[in-house]
């Protein structure tokens, strides 16, 4: 049996935006395309002297195969939880003014936002630092998976920790290899 | 993604990704109490080979709290899963 996906798999996706935002603090999982204009907006203050801003767009290449479509499904609620909980430990170790995390679900074309971190603080350097961990903690630690579907194959569930085909998890015993992976960037 | 309310004497279980590929489904409904160091093998029952293919690479959530199950030491494996709880089989993540 195979752990790959039929051309046909349609994700079960949230139809509205699942957001959860307060004054320091946006995170949204959203069907819809994402606006990095409105991320930005949402973490300027005029305590801020620094904005970063980081979008990360889907590839159409994985390995050197082609990439012919994405699609990102999650467990809302408890991925909800997580990028809260990494928010909210991020804003209080760097000192951030604010902090906005925004994924998205279901299908997401080639080339297109697949996710949106915007960070101010006083200073550019927790800025910076704060963005880039951000990042990386989103994406070993939320609850959200993408199936890639490669030109003229099946879809194929990737896998952040071991990066390569690893996600073919039927296919994985023996041979496994371990890369920095990079989906976005 | 919420599933239907499990009936009396039942759990839900979730599964997303690979689980999901592997099942054929996005969850379901499961005999409740259960306890937590048999859910493995249950669900090999059901779905024979899941254990290798899927779960062990699996983790485990029950009301959106992970518990741990790996291992003879495994500090959850004496957990009970109770009537209406919700487990999730989470596979590793792939956001970004």
């Amino acid at each position: 049996m195979s752990t790959t996906e039929s051309s046909s798999y349609k994700p079960d996706i949230p139809r509205e935006p699942v957001i959860q935002t307060s004054e320091k603090i946006h995170i949204e999982l959203t069907p819809n395309d994402l606006d990095s204009l409105a991320a930005t907006r949402f973490v300027r203050s005029p305590s801020a002297g620094a904005t970063v801003l980081f979008i990360g767009t889907t590839r159409d290449t994985f390995n050197d195969l082609p990439v012919s479509s994405l699609a990102y499904t999650s467990y809302a609620p408890l991925a909800m939880a997580t990028l809260h909980t990494i928010a909210t430990t991020l804003l209080a170790k760097h000192s951030l003014t604010k902090i906005a995390i925004i994924h998205k679900l279901g299908e997401c074309p080639i080339g297109e936002e697949s996710i949106i971190i915007a960070v101010s603080a006083p200073h550019r350097q927790a800025a910076w630092r704060a963005g880039e961990e951000a990042l990386e903690e989103t994406k070993k630690r939320a609850e959200i998976w993408k199936l890639e579907r490669f030109e003229g194959g099946e879809g194929v569930w990737r896998a952040n920790r071991d990066g390569a085909m690893g996600v073919k998890v039927g296919e994985r015993e023996g041979g496994e290899e371990k890369q920095p992976e990079g989906a976005v960037a | 993604m919420a599933p239907s309310k499990a009936p009396t004497g039942h759990f839900s279980i979730l599964y997303f990704a690979a689980a999901s590929t592997f099942t054929n489904k996005a969850s379901e409904h499961l005999p409740a109490p259960a306890e937590a160091r048999n859910l493995f093998s249950k669900l090999e029952e059901l779905y024979p080979g899941i254990k290798d293919k899927v779960l062990s690479s699996c983790a485990v959530t029950v009301n959106m709290a992970y518990i741990d199950i790996d291992g003879d030491d495994a500090p959850d494996l004496e957990l009970v899963i109770k009537d209406g709880d919700e487990v999730a089989i989470i596979p590793p993540v792939s956001s970004g």
